[in-house]
């Protein structure tokens, strides 16, 4: 203790400033022990959040060489001796300048300085420091940079009690504090909250029975195993995962079309549901398409890449989206994996965490090189694309596809040549296509109005020959505000009126032999729109002349004249002693020739396949391009601004990717996946104990950096980190958790303890908070008997309140108005709700949804009077409401036995006598005020869809809807408890 | 809430009521309730409600004395041509359909709608402009803004705004959240973080959205325009809607009436009560208190929507279009009875701005959507004395080219997005009146000095003469009392401000 520059008296009240300061909390039971004045300093728990917060912006691992050539990150900077002093000197706190800085009444010489708009350490803070100093200012590497190692398990003299591990870490906390748990829950309760907290639902009354049924010991862990095997769990789970990896059922910028994403939701699921072994999930995600002959499971896990917002707004940019899309990607990657924010290395060198600038463009490398385009196109399919059937639909494709080509084979060749041979063209042939022009004007008016050369009998145009098919876009002007003119030479075989068709980018104008037989001065594109139009014409040879006016930018022509069927026929006559010529032509004799009975199965085959085709999803997948795309860091983040080239690489700090690990996002699945890994594990334990508790040991739980919390139980987080790693089941790792002690303790909050532990951080008492927004609302759909528990499949759009949707988004999108489903889908789970990332469903979001616009792993909870308007008055829980009413009604017995049941299924427990005099007091009232207005009752009754029971009067079910409509906002029925 | 706060809160109401007579506890309490909910429709003084109880802000907020209480942005969504409404170039008029001097151009960016341009052909407006006096040096206004251009005195012109997105996505988040990309606060949810509520019997943060009279709503919102990115939702912009409910779900169910609902809500309560003695749990109480404000709000919204009371000469100034709802006069008008009910940050959404063709089509309609109603929105703050502590904004999220995109004719034309300069306005709140601010060049394309140097802003830097998004943010906040590199909120290890790590303070804009 020699060197202590302050006495015991100063020493011990600050030690009690710091017990009461949230979770300083020593880690060692051992240390509390000991007289205050000796408390122990840990740099990574105690220190280094304070020069983090305080010293690192500018003397941190953002500059190589620190502000003044000082890093107080690294020892031998910070000890360096400097003239005559030392920032910090071991051992030596009177003689370390950091302390003389910090009190320094001098504008220029005190730190932080007064223009970093960060106040200076605390005196409690600084205290901290000074004993980190006397005690020989020893620096750690960040504690979630190293390695997690199967820590030691309190022992049961330590702990007083023999526990399973997990508690022995929880209660080796509490027993310095002189908390202890409370008593656990009662059997209803336990019931209830693992149910939720495993699948998202209550327990079913029968469940609850069975439950309380069962005195055996293993009572509770069969329970556990009964929902851990349900398969609500996997749709459970799945939602906290997809609000990490921000998935939405639109592309979530501008248009904010739909896309085909949600086969990589079901398969989310699908994978929790069986469990896939940890090292599967994060590597099939990552880079499915790179494993050695990737399944359709590992091609759907790859929409993880994909899931990023993408634009195709007009004039957007390719290269500028391409490096938002990958920002993107590496943001996400890393907070959901590494519980690291590395977005601010984009822009500069991190300050807080060691992640550099050269770092993060390097792992950008990873991402910036998958085939799909920067801009989406609006599409709904943009590609690379998987297709998704379903194994019926599989089987049945097979099928067909067998009939297809038996039925091809059957057909004679020679049959079908002399069928092809005799066929007379039926629409015109054409001679070659030429093109003149551009002929560029002062504006648009001018160049669609003039008549240039070619549309002039006494002038001589210049032609060159060029390749227009008709059928397809061409785009062949090059100019703004000029026109183009393409000729050819019709041969019509009889005469007779013929179908034309025209996209032109913009106007357009036809003429046959001279005269002008169509125009149209449009502004679009090609593909926008089509005129089409019919022109008589006389059998020989006729001039067509066309003229495209491009206004600016893109132009074209898209042309077809007469019918496409007969212009197949024409096409492959002169191709008809190849084998893709001859099957071409086979398929044109079933589909338009003689109608035979094996014609006729034969087009019914086809159409079959055809509309199977279109009903069997796809999915966005990744996949890689051959020759990837130079990556470079780029300067402030500016895609236009590249500096260096860089290659793939994880940052600095981790070392290099495993031994023989590819260079590639595969290799980079592989490291993060890796058993020694130090952050991956700790930080997906981390986040099932913020599931289960509500909170998670580190609380930061999207950063485990250096400004993140320190956890408040070290030990624990690494066994159970090191454990999930060697079995690699999550189901194991819930199992483990929802088996404590600490897990099954009553939710009773005393005030007491809410003194000494006001966020349960120490877990002296059982998880307590508010449900999520889809719990809320499966929860009420499900006690009502409404839900609707069909798997997977396209999104659902259930009620919603008019123009929400079209109040914002842009006309041309289709998601620009809303179309309720109108059958029972609309009481499907909420995690199957169509996701538009521009506006997701009121409901969810007045309960803290994220927008899944960007990845979140941590929801806020708030507790506003816009969630009681929903829970009261929104049409599906009124309606369920009415729902639960019926259900109630339906079952026998007094009035009391029936608001026994709403509870049974509301709250898994009977009603106390207290609620039961109150509500059955009101229940008299309603009854007595719906009975003498039965229209406001049959009003109340024709909420929603559901037909009311006409049984019962409209009085009876009113009344009783008004009772589960309050039970459907009692806090015990929001919350986990 | 502090935790132990709300327990030793809930403590004493427990005493209050006492244990073991609940019964009378509550109905005592409901009582309480049911008269302060009523107790908003009674106690209006010169017409003007009281207000119900604020909602603190973050502790050390305001950092200093605060200008204006509150702010009403006017988002015209889709880029305003500054060429045709507040940029007099007359020198263009000669220079009609000449290409646009590569110098000037200088390297900037185009969208891909226009990069494929072989020309740049200048397009000057069609419309005439006229010097109106204020408090500088006047400021020119189109013919197609007569009434904007009557309050020009109290108008603070900046014609020297600046961003560096050209596409409407990536600037509309820009200007409304601080960031290109998704996932950050905007503005409001800023300011109601930072400053709290000033009457919880509605929500702080206030948006509206607009009809469009030609019809042509060309362009997207995106929820996260008012959203809360990582602050917690509670601060997020509540729509209030012109037709169905003014705010979701405020509505009791058909059949339900108040009466009905009374009884349900005095059940929770009992009920609610209940639990909390037994568990003592103090988000039961946080709980207990929300269906209170539920019920206050489904009295205070619908006095607040009921026009019923406003005065004929408060429809003429505002316009007879105020008189259906939806309209961007009618929204003009609600904002300022949000602001006399304590509404913190109130946004009126105004879309099809975004003139890349036919611009004197449809420019003139759009005008003729919101000219009137914002100049009668300063007129009518400022006969309520509330223009010095209301801070009104109005502006797109970027402007438009001088040069011209598709057909050109001297009637008729079309202007691509431009990011290097654009004009907004502010006005009241504690910004300086009647003045303009900053200059562009002889074609309305850079920003330049005084002496007519082409500036060249960055983002790292302020640049006196051009004011940034990120300048513009800083300003704002200033103005309610907020330094807006303290106002921060730690979310991922990061300390994130809504002006990043940019952002300076305008002075010469400000009082």
């Amino acid at each position: 203790m020699k060197g202590f520059a302050s006495g015991p008296i100063l020493a011990a009240g600050m030690a009690c400033a710091l017990l009461g300061v949230g979770l300083a909390t020593p880690t060692n039971a051992t240390h509390s022990k000991r007289k205050p004045e000796s408390r122990i300093v840990n740099f990574n728990k105690d220190v280094r959040p304070i020069l983090s917060e305080h010293c690192y912006a500018c003397h941190g691992p953002s500059d190589k060489v620190g502000k003044g050539g000082l890093r107080l990150d690294k020892s031998a900077s910070a000890f360096q001796k400097r003239g005559d002093f030392q920032a910090i000197k071991p051992g030596d706190a009177a003689h370390s300048e950091i302390f003389a800085r910090m009190v320094s009444k001098d504008p220029d010489e005190v730190m932080p300085p007064p223009n970093s708009g960060k106040p200076g350490p605390t005196p409690e803070q600084r205290e901290i420091l000074r004993l980190w100093v006397q005690q020989g200012a020893k620096y750690e590497k960040h504690w979630a940079l190293i390695p997690a190692s199967m820590p030691t398990i309190p022992t049961e003299a330590e702990v007083g009690q023999k526990l399973a591990p997990i508690d022995a870490f929880l209660v080796q906390q509490l027993r310095p504090k002189n908390l202890s748990y409370n008593p656990e829950a009662d059997k209803r309760t336990l019931i209830r909250r693992v149910a939720l907290t495993l699948t998202g639902l209550p327990p079913h009354p029968t469940e609850v029975a069975q439950y309380l049924a069962d005195s055996t010991a293993t009572a509770y862990e069969k329970m556990v195993d009964r929902y851990l095997s349900s398969q609500r769990y996997g749709e459970h789970q799945a939602r906290f995962w997809l609000d990490a990896v921000r998935y939405g059922d639109t592309h979530g910028l501008h248009l904010d079309n739909e896309r085909a994403i949600y086969p990589y939701r079901d398969w989310v699921v699908r994978q929790y549901n069986n469990d896939l072994p940890f090292k599967n999930f994060i590597e099939w995600q990552l880079a499915g398409d790179m494993l050695p002959n990737p399944t359709r499971e590992m091609l759907v896990a790859t929409g993880y890449v994909r899931m990023n917002p993408t634009t195709s707004e007009g004039g957007a940019i390719v290269e500028e989206f391409l490096a938002k899309n990958t920002f993107d990607r590496v943001d996400t990657t890393s907070t959901v994996f590494l519980g690291l924010t590395v977005a601010c290395a984009r822009c500069h060198d991190h300050k807080y965490d060691p992640v550099t600038q050269k770092d993060y463009f390097r792992m950008y490398a990873f991402f910036n090189s998958t085939a799909d385009e920067p801009l989406d196109g609006n599409l709904f399919t943009p590609d690379p694309v998987v297709k998704v059937p379903s194994p019926t639909q599989e089987r049945r494709m097979a099928q067909l596809i067998a009939t297809e080509k038996s039925l091809l084979g059957q057909v004679s060749a020679d049959e079908v040549k002399n069928w092809i041979q005799i066929q007379k063209p039926q629409s015109p042939g054409l001679k070659a296509w030429e093109v003149s022009g551009p002929y560029v004007a002062k504006n648009f008016d001018e160049a669609y109005d003039a008549a240039y050369a070619p549309e002039k009998a006494d002038q001589k145009a210049a032609w060159k020959p060029i390749d227009l098919k008709l059928g397809a876009a061409l785009s062949f002007i090059g100019r703004d505000n000029a026109a183009s003119y393409l000729q050819s030479t019709l041969i019509i075989p009889e005469s007779k009126p013929y179908l034309f068709s025209i996209g032109s980018d913009d106007a357009v104008k036809v003429w046959v032999d001279n005269k002008l037989v169509h125009q149209n001065k449009a502004l679009r594109g090609v593909e926008q729109a089509t005129d089409t139009f019919t022109v008589q014409l006389e059998k020989g040879e006729r001039k067509l002349l066309i003229k495209i006016v491009n206004g600016a930018g893109q132009d074209g022509v898209k042309l077809d004249i007469g019918s496409p069927f007969d212009r197949q026929v024409q096409d492959v006559k002169p191709k008809l002693d190849t084998p893709e010529g001859l099957l071409e032509a086979k398929k044109l004799y079933l589909t338009g020739g003689p109608v035979t009975a094996s014609a006729m199965r034969y087009r019914d085959t086809v159409r079959e396949k055809d509309e199977l085709d279109r009903q069997i999803p796809s999915t966005l997948i990744a996949q890689e391009l051959k020759k990837p795309r130079q990556a470079y860091v780029l300067r402030r983040g500016e895609y236009n601004l590249p500096d260096k080239a860089v290659s793939r690489a994880i940052p600095e700090v981790f070392g290099d990717l495993p031994n023989g690990a590819p260079r590639n996002r595969l290799g980079l699945a592989q490291w993060l996946s890796s058993p020694n890994h130090p952050l991956v594990s700790r930080v997906f334990v981390n986040r099932v104990w913020q599931q289960h508790f509500g909170t998670g040991l580190v609380k930061t739980s999207e950063d485990f950096g250096n400004q993140g919390e320190w956890p408040s139980h070290p030990e624990l987080l690494d066994y159970l980190a090191v454990r999930f790693l060697k079995h690699q089941s999550l189901k194991q790792l819930h199992k483990e958790i929802l088996l404590t002690k600490a897990f099954k303790q009553s939710s009773l909050v005393p005030a007491e303890k809410v003194k000494i532990d006001p966020e349960n951080r120490l877990l002296s008492r059982g998880p307590r908070f508010r449900l999520d927004a889809e719990v809320i609302r499966d929860q009420a759909l499900f006690t009502a008997g409404l839900l609707n528990e069909q798997r997977g499949g396209k999104g659902f759009k259930p009620y919603q309140p008019p123009r929400l949707w079209e109040e914002i988004t842009f006309p041309g999108s289709n998601t620009s108005s809303y179309v309720q489903d109108t059958d029972k889908s609309i009481y499907r789970r909420s995690l199957y709700l169509f996701w538009k990332r521009t506006s997701p469903h009121p409901v969810v979001m007045a309960f803290d949804a994220p927008m899944r616009e960007s990845c979140v792993v941590r929801r806020s909870r708030t507790n506003t009077p816009l969630q009681a308007l929903v829970t009261l008055n929104e049409t599906a829980f009124v309606e369920a409401a009415r729902s639960l009413a019926m259900r109630v009604l339906n079952s026998n017995g007094s009035d009391l036995d029936k608001l026994n049941t709403a509870f049974l299924y509301t709250m898994s427990r009977p009603a106390s006598d207290r609620e039961k005099q109150i509500l059955l007091a009101s229940l008299a009232d309603y009854r007595k005020e719906f009975e003498a207005k039965e229209s406001e009752a049959k009003k109340l009754l024709s909420v929603g869809m559901l037909k009311p029971d006409p049984k019962y009067r409209p009085s009876e079910q009113a009344a009783w809807t008004l009772i589960a409509n309050t039970l459907f906002n009692l806090d015990e029925f929001l919350t986990q408890h | 809430m502090d935790p132990i706060r709300e327990l030793e809160l809930t403590m004493t109401r427990r005493q209050l009521f006492g244990r073991t007579i609940m019964g009378v506890g509550t109905a005592a309490l409901s009582q309480l309730l049911h008269a302060s909910g009523l107790g908003f429709l009674a106690d209006q003084e010169d017409g003007l409600p009281k207000l119900g109880k604020p909602r603190p802000g973050i502790g050390g907020l305001p950092h200093f004395q605060p200008r204006a209480k509150r702010v009403i942005m006017l988002c015209m969504n889709g880029g305003p041509s500054q060429l045709d409404l507040f940029e007099h170039k007359p020198k263009l008029r000669e220079l009609y359909d000449t290409d646009l001097p590569e110098d000037i151009r200088n390297g900037q960016r185009l969208t891909t709608m226009t990069s494929g341009q072989t020309r740049f052909p200048i397009a000057p407006t069609k419309y005439d402009f006229k010097k109106y006096d204020n408090n500088d040096d006047g400021v020119w206004v189109s013919e197609l803004l007569p009434h904007t251009a009557s309050v020009v005195p109290e108008l603070c012109v900046i014609r020297s705004m600046w961003t560096e997105a050209i596409n409407h996505d990536p600037a509309v988040t820009y200007i409304q959240t601080g960031s290109q990309l998704p996932g950050r606060p905007s503005l409001g949810a800023w300011t109601s973080y930072g400053l709290g509520s000033m009457n919880e019997d509605l929500p702080t943060y206030v948006v509206l959205h607009s009809k469009v009279s030609s019809g042509d709503a060309d362009q997207a919102l995106f929820s996260r325009l008012w959203g809360t990115g990582f602050l917690p939702s509670e601060h997020q912009g509540v729509s209030l809607r012109s037709s169905g409910d003014p705010v979701l779900y405020l509505s009791n169910p058909d059949g339900v009436d108040s009466v009905l609902r009374r009884k349900t809500l005095n059940d929770l309560e009992k009920l609610n009560e209940l639990q909390l003695n037994q568990f003592g749990d103090p988000e039961i109480s946080a709980r207990i208190k929300q269906y209170e404000m539920a019920y206050r709000m489904q009295t205070s919204v619908p006095e607040l929507m009921d026009l019923s009371k406003e005065s004929d000469k408060t429809f003429e100034l505002y316009g007879q279009e105020s008189k259906t709802p939806g309209t961007f006069a009618a929204n003009c008008l609600l904002a300022r009875r949000l602001a006399e009910r304590g509404v913190r940050f109130i946004q009126i959404y105004h879309r099809g701005w975004d003139q890349h063709t036919n611009l004197t089509g449809n420019l003139p309609k759009q005008c003729k959507d919101v000219d009137q109603a914002c100049a009668a929105l300063i007129k009518d703050l400022k006969q309520r004395g509330m223009l010095e502590d209301t801070l009104v904004i109005w502006g797109g999220e970027f402007g438009r080219t001088v040069y011209c995109q598709g057909p050109l004719s001297k009637a008729n034309y079309g202007r691509d997005h431009h990011p290097r300069c654009f004009t907004m306005w502010m006005a009241g709140g504690g910004v300086k009146p009647g003045i303009t601010y900053g200059q562009t060049d002889d074609f309305g394309y850079n920003i330049v000095d005084k002496t007519g140097n082409v500036i060249e802003p960055s983002i790292e830097t302020f640049t006196p003469g051009a004011v940034h998004i990120h300048d513009l943010h800083a300003t704002v906040l200033n103005r309610l009392g907020i330094d807006h590199t303290r106002l921060t909120y730690r979310y991922q290890g990061r300390d994130f401000r809504l002006t990043d790590v940019h952002g300076h303070v305008v002075k010469d804009l400000i009082l």
